[in-house]
C-alpha cells in the first residue's frame, strides 16, 4: 500500500512539472458546439483526418494554428504525444498521395475563437489564459 | 615346374580390383547420382525462386514507378496551378490582397508544408503566405532566372534549419520587370510516399532535375538532396519499355536496385525509383538458403545411408569374396591333386594327356614337330621288391628330380604311373635334337643312388616318337613311343630308340598279348592241359605233367613259348606260377578225391620263378592249401636252370627235398652240366629231350646220346623219361634201352582235366596208340 502512496505522488509530481514546462493548452470549441467530451483517442483520430464524424455529435471539423506557433507545439505535443514535424510528415504523406488535406489552420488564438464561432461544428485548441467569451473547454478523457 | 604355376586361373589385378569395387563404386555412383540429382533439383528450385523474386522485384519497381510518377505529376501540376492562380490574381491586385484573399477562399495550399510568396523585380517580399525567408545568396540567383521565363522553374535544394526546400517558380510574362510568384515546399514532400512495404529500408525515391542531380532523394527514413544521379542515369537505356527496371549499383552507397528513372513529360524532372536487390530477394534467398540446408540435409543423409550400405555392402562381399578366395583356392589345390601325381609332383598321366593334346593342337597350327620321350626304368621291380616300396619310392621322386633338371623349362615331364615317365620336347625341328636331351636323360639317371644307405645304379630305357610322323594323334603317339621303348629294352637297356614303322609291326602282337597278359589272370582264362607219363614196359599212367594253355577269347589256345617268356620279362611269370601251383594240386587232390590212383603231378619251373625267392613259399602254401602229399609233386627245371648257380640251386633242391618234392631236370642232355656237378643235386627224376627223340631213328649220334643218358641216369638210380615220344620206332627203341617213362603223342596228347579223368576211368591205361603208329 505505501508503495502506491508513492506512485501516486510521484506521478502527480511529475504532471505538476509538465504544466509548469509546457503554456496551458485547451481543447475548445464554440458554446453551440453539441460536443461534449472526447477521449484522446477521438481527439488524435480527428487531427489526424482519420475522424470526421462523432456518434452523438455529428460531422467535426478540425481548426489548427500555424506551425510556427507555439500553441501548434503544445497541442500535438500535450494532446497527440506527437512532434510538429512528424505531423508535418504525417500530411506530407497523406497530402502528396492525395488521401487528405490538412486541417484549416489560423494565425491566433483570436483568429481560432472567429473561426469556432462561425462553425458550430469545427473543433480547436488555444492558450487557456486567453480564453474568450463564447468558447467551451472540452476535457479530454486520457 | 613351370606347367604347375602356369596352371592357376589367371586372375589379372585388374579384375581383382574390378571386383573388389563392384558393389561400391555402384553404390557410390549412385549416391553420387542421387546427390547430384538433388542438388540439380535444388539448384534449379532456389535459382526459380530468386528469379521469379527477381521478376516480381522488378515488375514492382516498375508499379512502384508508375504510381510514383503519378503521384509527382499530379504534385507538380498542383503547385503549378498554384502560381498560376497567383499569379493571375496578382495581375489584378495588390499582392497582400491577392494572397488573403485566395487564403480566404481555401485556393492556397497548406501553409503546414507550403509557403507561397510573390516577389518584386528585386527580390523583395511583396507578399507570403506561409512562412518564407530568403536567406541564401542562390535563392536570389534562382529568382532571378525564374523572372526571366514563362515556364515553371524548380530550385536546387535550399537547407534550412527545418530541413531542405524546394522552390518553384514563376514570372509574370507581360513585363521583364514584373513580380515573381514563388512557391516552397518541403522538399521532403515529394518523397513522403516512401513506402516501406513496397521499397523497403534500402529503396530509393527521388526525383532529379535536368541538371541530373537529386533534388530530393529517400531511402528508408533517410532523405538527402542534391547528391548527382551518376551512373543510374548513364546505365539506364531509353525507357521504352514500361516494366524494365535494369539490375544497378547506385554509387552513393553501393547498393544494387532494380531502377527505374523515368522523365516526365510536362516537367523538368525525373522520378527514381529504386528497389534493392538484396532486400527484395531477401525473403527468397531465405527460402533457397532452406532449400539448400534441406538439400545438404538430404545429401547428408542420402551419404550416410549410402555409406552405411555400402559398408555393409562392401564387407559382406569381402566375406563373399573370403568364400570364393578359399572356394578357388579349394578348387585349385583339388585340380593341382586331380592333375598331379602325389609321389613326385609332377603332371599325371591325365594332366600330360591334356598338355599332350594341347601341344598337338599348337604343332599343328604353326606347322611344329615335337618329340615324345617315353621313359621305363629298367628292373625297378627289382628295387621295389628286394627293397621295399618306400625305396622304391624314394628312387621314383629322385628320377623325378634329375629328370626335371635334364630338361629345358619349356619342356615337359609327367609321371604316367609306376615306373614310366614321359618328357615332351615342344619345338623340335629335327629328330637330331632329341638325341642330346635324350642322352643327358640317360646320364642322369644312371649316376648311382643311394637308397637306404646302399648305393644303387639304375638305368633307364627310352622311347622316341616324333609328332606328327610317328602318329597323329595320343593314342598312336604313346602306343609306338612304348613300342620304341620296348624295343629299347631288347637292345639290351639303357638306351634309347626311334620309333619306326617296322619296329611297329613286330611289337603289335606282342603289344597286345602283353596287355592282355595282364589281364589274363583276374579273367581266369589260363587253363592246365595234363599230359600223361606212362610206364615203358606196362603202359600204365603213373603221372601227369601239368602243361599251362591260355585260352585268349581273341586268339585262341596259345601256347605257354608264345607268352611264358613275356611273362618272365614283365614279372607276371610269379603270380601265373603260383596260380599253376594252386591249380594243379588242387587237380591232383581232386581226382584222388574222385577215386582216382595216386599218380605224380609233374609241373615246369621257368628260369624266374626259379630265383623268386618266394618259390617255396609259394609251394609251401599251395601244399597246405590244397592238402596234396607232396611225394605226388614233382618239379622240372632246366638244366641251364640248375647251372647258373650251383650253390643257390643245391640250397633250393635241397629245400625242396626236405618237404618231400620230387624234383626233375627238364631237357636233359641240351645244357653242358657236368656229371659230377649234377651228382651233388638231390634230382630223382631226368628227362631226356624231345630233339633227342625226334631224330632217335634217324641220327646215330643221338641214338648214342639217348642210350647214354639212359645210361647214366640209370647209374645214378635216377627214374629216366623220354620226352615228345612220337612213333612205334622211338617207343620201341626206347623201351629197348630200359627207359623208365614215356610221354608224347605216342602215349596221350595233353588234355583237359576232364578228359584225362575220363580217359582213367574207361581204363585205357595202356597205351592206346600202341599199335597205330
Amino acid at each position: 500500500m505505501p508503495q502506491t502512496f508513492v506512485k501516486i505522488i510521484i506521478i502527480g509530481l511529475l504532471s505538476g512539472l509538465g504544466s509548469v514546462t509546457w503554456a496551458d493548452v485547451v481543447v475548445v470549441v464554440s458554446e453551440k458546439s453539441p460536443i461534449q467530451a472526447l477521449t484522446s483517442t477521438q481527439l488524435t483520430d480527428i487531427y489526424l483526418g482519420r475522424l470526421t464524424r462523432l456518434p452523438e455529435a455529428g460531422s467535426v471539423v478540425p481548426v489548427d494554428q500555424v506551425e510556427q506557433s507555439n500553441t501548434h507545439h503544445d497541442f500535438y505535443q500535450q494532446y497527440l504525444g506527437r512532434t510538429p514535424a512528424q505531423i508535418r510528415a504525417h500530411w506530407s504523406r497523406l497530402i502528396f498521395t492525395g488521401r487528405g488535406q490538412p486541417p484549416k489552420a489560423v494565425e491566433s488564438d483570436a483568429a481560432m475563437a472567429e473561426a469556432l464561432r462561425r462553425n458550430p461544428s469545427a473543433i480547436g485548441y488555444m492558450d487557456s489564459e486567453t480564453l474568450p467569451e463564447g468558447m467551451r473547454v472540452i476535457d479530454i478523457e486520457s | 615346374m613351370t606347367e604347375t604355376a602356369s596352371k592357376t586361373p589367371p586372375r589379372t589385378p585388374n579384375k581383382k580390383l574390378q571386383k573388389l569395387l563392384e558393389v561400391p563404386v555402384l553404390m557410390g555412383a549412385l549416391g553420387l547420382i542421387g546427390v547430384v540429382l538433388i542438388w540439380a533439383a535444388t539448384f534449379h528450385l532456389a535459382g526459380d525462386v530468386v528469379r521469379n523474386a527477381s521478376r516480381n522485384a522488378a515488375s514492382a519497381a516498375t508499379d512502384a514507378a508508375d504510381t510514383y510518377e503519378a503521384q509527382v505529376v499530379r504534385a507538380l501540376r498542383e503547385i503549378d496551378q498554384t502560381l498560376k492562380l497567383v499569379r493571375y490574381d496578382v495581375q489584378r491586385h495588390p499582392p497582400n490582397v491577392a494572397i488573403n484573399a485566395l487564403n480566404e477562399r481555401n485556393l492556397l495550399p497548406p501553409s503546414l508544408l507550403f509557403s507561397v510568396a510573390v516577389l518584386s523585380p528585386r527580390g523583395e517580399i511583396l507578399a507570403t503566405h506561409g512562412r518564407f525567408g530568403l536567406e541564401h545568396p542562390e535563392e536570389h540567383d534562382f529568382f532571378q532566372r525564374a523572372r526571366r521565363t514563362d515556364q515553371l522553374t524548380l530550385s536546387q535544394p535550399v537547407e534550412t534549419p527545418e530541413g531542405p526546400f524546394l522552390y518553384f517558380a514563376r514570372g509574370m510574362t507581360e513585363n521583364q520587370t514584373s513580380e515573381v510568384i514563388v512557391l516552397a515546399v518541403h522538399a521532403g514532400y515529394f518523397v513522403s510516399g516512401y513506402d516501406r512495404a513496397t521499397l523497403g529500408e534500402q529503396g530509393v525515391l527521388g526525383i532529379t532535375g535536368e541538371d541530373d542531380h537529386f533534388r530530393v532523394r529517400r531511402t528508408g527514413e533517410e532523405i538527402s538532396v542534391g547528391a548527382p544521379l551518376g551512373i543510374v542515369a548513364t546505365a539506364v537505356p531509353e525507357n521504352d519499355e514500361q516494366s524494365f527496371a535494369p539490375l544497378i549499383e547506385h554509387p552513393r552507397d553501393q547498393i544494387e536496385r532494380y531502377t527505374v528513372v523515368r522523365a516526365l513529360f510536362d516537367f523538368p524532372v525525373s522520378v527514381v525509383v529504386g528497389l534493392s536487390r538484396a532486400e527484395q530477394l531477401a525473403p527468397a534467398r531465405a527460402t533457397a538458403h532452406e532449400y539448400y540446408w534441406r538439400a545438404g540435409l538430404a545429401s547428408a543423409l542420402l551419404i550416410l545411408t549410402i555409406g552405411i550400405l555400402g559398408r555393409l555392402s562392401w564387407r559382406l562381399q569381402k566375406a563373399r569374396r573370403q568364400t570364393m578366395e578359399e572356394r578357388v583356392q579349394h578348387a585349385q589345390k583339388v585340380e593341382y591333386l586331380a592333375f598331379h601325381d602325389s609321389l613326385t609332383d609332377l603332371p599325371n598321366r591325365a594332366y600330360f594327356s591334356r598338355m599332350l593334346t594341347q601341344s598337338m593342337l599348337e604343332a599343328r597350327r604353326y606347322h611344329r614337330e615335337f618329340a615324345l620321350l617315353f621313359l621305363d626304368l629298367d628292373r625297378f621291380k627289382n628295387i621295389n621288391d628286394s627293397l621295399g616300396h618306400d625305396a622304391g619310392d624314394e628312387l621314383l621322386q629322385e628320377i623325378a628330380r634329375r629328370l626335371t633338371l635334364s630338361i629345358r623349362e619349356s619342356d615337359i615331364v609327367a609321371r604316367l604311373g609306376g615306373d614310366e615317365f614321359v618328357v615332351l620336347l615342344p619345338e623340335i625341328t629335327n629328330p637330331e635334337q632329341v638325341v642330346p636331351v635324350a642322352e643327358k636323360i640317360l646320364a642322369a639317371c644312371a649316376r648311382p643312388f643311394t637308397l637306404v644307405g646302399q648305393e644303387f645304379r639304375v638305368t633307364v630305357s627310352i622311347g622316341i616318337t616324333l609328332f606328327p610322323q610317328d602318329g597323329d594323334d595320343e593314342q598312336t603317339l604313346m602306343k609306338n613311343a612304348d613300342m620304341a621303348m620296348y624295343h629299347a629294352k631288347e637292345m639290351g637297356k639303357n638306351n634309347f630308340q626311334f620309333f619306326s614303322e617296322s619296329l611297329s609291326n613286330d611289337s603289335l602282337e606282342r603289344l597286345t598279348l602283353e596287355s592282355s597278359l595282364r589281364h589274363a589272370l583276374e579273367r581266369d582264362e589260363f587253363r592246365l592241359y595234363y599230359q600223361p607219363k606212362r610206364n615203358m614196359k606196362s603202359g600204365e599212367i603213373t603221372g601227369v605233367e601239368a602243361l599251362l594253355r591260355w585260352k585268349h577269347p581273341e586268339l585262341g589256345l596259345i601256347l605257354p613259348m608264345q607268352f611264358i617268356p613275356m611273362a618272365e620279362e614283365n614279372g607276371l611269370i610269379v603270380p601265373i606260377g603260383r596260380w599253376v601251383f594252386r591249380t594243379a594240386c588242387q587237380q591232383s587232390v581232386d581226382w584222388q578225391a574222385q577215386g582216382m590212383p595216386p599218380i605224380s603231378m609233374a609241373i615246369n619251373l621257368s628260369a624266374r620263378q626259379f630265383i623268386d625267392e618266394h618259390l617255396l613259399d609259394d609251394i609251401k602254401l599251395a601244399l597246405e592249401e590244397t592238402g596234396m602229399n607232396p611225394s605226388l609233386l614233382e618239379l622240372e627245371i632246366t638244366e641251364s636252370m640248375v647251372m647258373r648257380d650251383v650253390d643257390a640251386t643245391l640250397a633250393i633242391l635241397n629245400e625242396l627235398k626236405a618237404m618231400g618234392v620230387r624234383v626233375a631236370i627238364d631237357d636233359f642232355g641240351t645244357g653242358y652240366s657236368s656229371l659230377s656237378t649234377l651228382k651233388q643235386f638231390p634230382v630223382d627224376t631226368i628227362k631226356i629231350d624231345a630233339s633227342f627223340i625226334r631224330d632217335l631213328t634217324r641220327s646215330l649220334e643221338d641214338r648214342g646220346l639217348t642210350e647214354a643218358i639212359i645210361a647214366v641216369g640209370r647209374n645214378l638210380s635216377l627214374n629216366v623219361i623220354a620226352e615228345g615220344v612220337e612213333t612205334s620206332e622211338q617207343y620201341e627203341f626206347l623201351q629197348g634201352q630200359a627207359c623208365d617213362e614215356f610221354q608224347g603223342f605216342y602215349g596221350n596228347e595233353a588234355l583237359p582235366a576232364e578228359e584225362f579223368r575220363h580217359l582213367v576211368a574207361t581204363g585205357s591205361l595202356k597205351a592206346p596208340r600202341a599199335g597205330d603208329h
